[in-house]
């Protein structure tokens, strides 16, 4: 498993580095001191699991995550911001305490290690999962939960079970990653998940309207109409 | 006494008592006594042996008073509800001494009308005794009116002094419970790394662990022990910033450069502990830690106009990634100069330079 450590003080990094050299399995591509260096590391060297720092200069450990497309695997390292870890709603990842101990780090890799033969992350690939940041509150939000996407200016309104977080990125940019058999292109605005649609009925001009389960009614314009009709009829 | 006056009746509270009783009846019969005498022209025998009478039953009957209305607690009553209570309370009084005042003004002056004869014609009118006694009872109701008055009067100001004390003594405790919290906060975030430096080091360079282990155990004892002091001298000060920043050198190593300026003048200045090891604190935490590259921290202290200013002076990020709100350290270092110097010292933090922030302090040499 190709591993990169992202910690901006040295004897962190030397210390986790030699923790790790026990597990023969992880391979170490690199080190970062920073957020924007360890953006660029992962762009060019796609590690399959993040070690990651909270507190670094020019960012957090969440920035970084924020900035991220292609989300490796994350086990947060960290001296005392636990409390910040475990203010995800989402429990799909761990963090480990510094000075770290090897038992504990041991238990994070093994479900690192099951985690990886479930999904394997491909660069380009369909996404599964998101990191939204909103505020105070991080979320790593599974795509197939979400129902609604809905552009507004160059973010994007998740419509995610009782959360509408703001995703700060532009809707044409996420839609060539989001799986075509599910999410549907429904007018300028917005792209609906096929999954959570009730009924559909028919509207003015050849226009539809599609019910969302738990959501609101949206609009299919007439040019997505038709494309509908032969998507479902399939 | 019950016992829930006792602790607001001590010794020195009945010895007042009595100098006020004794002085306050004692100055009244001899206002009277000399009026009647030189004004009147009373016979001063007779006058001054009818007053004796007359003021020792007042005396009396005002010092049974005071232990009636002890008895039953009127301290504690709202002023509202004292009112009809000292009124009755006057009037009865009022009667044995109208009476008494009426018949020894009878009975030792065996012909009044002889004395009346040289006052005024206004003063020389015969009474009916009924109204004469009704008006002596009046008189004296008067007077116990004005003793009651007096005496709540003093109870409220002697309870009003001693509410200000216990204000005054709790304000203090406060104060001090105040001054222990602001100083001493022990950083976790500080701590840990710097724990988990140290299990880098043994791996890397076990000497240095050795050296690190022992600037943490200094820092921890001063910050431990700080709640001793108050005020340390700012070379005692400096020492343990050197403990600590050479901890901190070993986390952030080559990001990390220091420059410390202080004259021999400056060294034995008092000054709050852990104040300037806040500062430099800060000063990594939203300075150095902040950029990538790290910077320079420059520590330097003058001595101008016996006042002592101290600087410290760190490179921040110039577009600050999070709200940096004014942080609790800079916040608790403020209060605390205040509690100790009042108005003499203050702690500023410029934030005019776009990649410069310098946190300026000044102390007077006289603590």
């Amino acid at each position: 498993m190709r591993a990169l450590i992202v910690d901006d003080e040295p004897p962190a990094r030397r210390e986790l580095r030699r923790l790790l050299n026990e597990f023969a399995w992880v391979e170490i591509v690199g080190e970062g001191g920073n957020v924007d260096q360890a953006e660029e590391m992962i762009g060019s060297l796609a590690p399959e699991l993040l070690f990651l720092d909270i507190q670094m200069p020019g960012g957090t450990g969440f920035d970084l995550l924020s900035r991220l497309e292609d989300l490796p695997q994350v086990i947060f390292t960290t001296a005392y911001d636990e409390h910040a870890v475990r203010a995800f709603e989402v429990d799909a990842l761990d963090y480990l305490l510094k000075p770290i101990d090897p038992k504990r780090l041991a238990e994070a890799l093994g479900r690192a290690k099951s985690a990886q033969t479930a999904r394997m992350p491909q660069p380009g690939a369909v996404l599964e999962q998101i990191f939204v940041r909103d505020g105070d509150r991080c979320w790593f939000v599974p795509l197939r939960e979400v129902r609604l996407l809905t552009s507004e200016g160059n973010y994007i309104r998740l419509s995610w079970g009782k959360e509408k977080p703001m995703l700060g990125r532009a809707l044409a940019a996420l839609e060539r990653r989001l799986d075509p058999n599910r999410f549907f292109r429904a007018n300028r605005q917005q792209i609906i998940n096929l999954d959570f649609i009730e009924n559909v009925e028919l509207g003015v001009n050849g226009r539809l309207h599609a019910q969302l389960r738990d959501g609101p009614e949206v609009e299919i314009s007439r040019r997505q109409a038709r494309l509908f009709k032969v998507k479902m009829s399939i | 006494m019950n016992d829930a006056e006792r602790p607001l009746s001590p010794p020195q509270s009945q010895l007042a008592y009595w100098i006020f009783q004794l002085t306050g009846w004692g100055v009244y019969s001899l206002s009277r006594f000399v009026g009647g005498v030189s004004v009147m022209n009373l016979p001063w025998a007779h006058f001054g042996l009818q007053l004796l009478c007359v003021d020792a039953l007042g005396f009396g009957l005002s010092h049974l008073l005071r232990g009636f209305v002890r008895r039953h607690q009127w301290r504690a009553l709202p002023i509202r509800k004292l009112i009809w209570p000292v009124i009755a309370a006057s009037f009865v009084c009022g009667i044995p001494l109208g009476i008494l005042t009426q018949f020894t003004d009878v009975a030792l002056l065996q012909d009044p009308n002889e004395f009346l004869e040289g006052m005024s014609s206004a003063m020389r009118f015969q009474l009916a005794l009924p109204v004469a006694i009704a008006l002596e009872i009046v008189n004296w109701s008067f007077v116990f009116l004005i003793w009651l008055m007096i005496y709540f009067t003093a109870i409220a100001v002697r309870e009003h002094r001693s509410a200000q004390l216990i204000q005054s003594e709790m304000a203090r405790a406060l104060h001090l419970a105040e001054l222990q919290l602001l100083k001493t906060q022990l950083n976790p975030h500080f701590l840990f790394n710097a724990l988990n430096t140290v299990r880098s080091l043994i791996a890397d360079n076990p000497a240095r662990a050795q050296n690190a282990v022992t600037h943490l155990a200094n820092t921890l004892r001063y910050t431990l022990s700080s709640r001793q002091d108050e005020l340390v001298t700012l070379s005692q000060e400096m020492d343990i910033v050197a403990d600590y920043l050479d901890l901190e050198s070993m986390r952030f190593e080559d990001r990390l450069r220091i420059d410390k300026q202080v004259p021999a003048d400056a060294a034995g200045v008092r000054i709050p502990v852990m104040l300037l090891q806040t500062l430099v604190e800060n000063a990594i935490k939203h300075g150095i830690a902040e950029l990538p590259g790290g910077g320079q921290l420059r520590i330097s202290a003058t001595v101008q106009h016996d006042m002592l200013n101290l600087e410290v002076e760190n490179p921040r990020p110039s577009a600050p990634i999070r709200v940096t709100h004014e942080g609790v350290g800079l916040r608790n270092a403020r209060d605390r100069l205040r509690l100790l110097f009042g108005e003499r010292a203050s702690l500023d933090l410029d934030l005019s330079q776009p990649t410069v922030a310098t946190a300026r302090l000044r102390v007077p040499l006289q603590a």
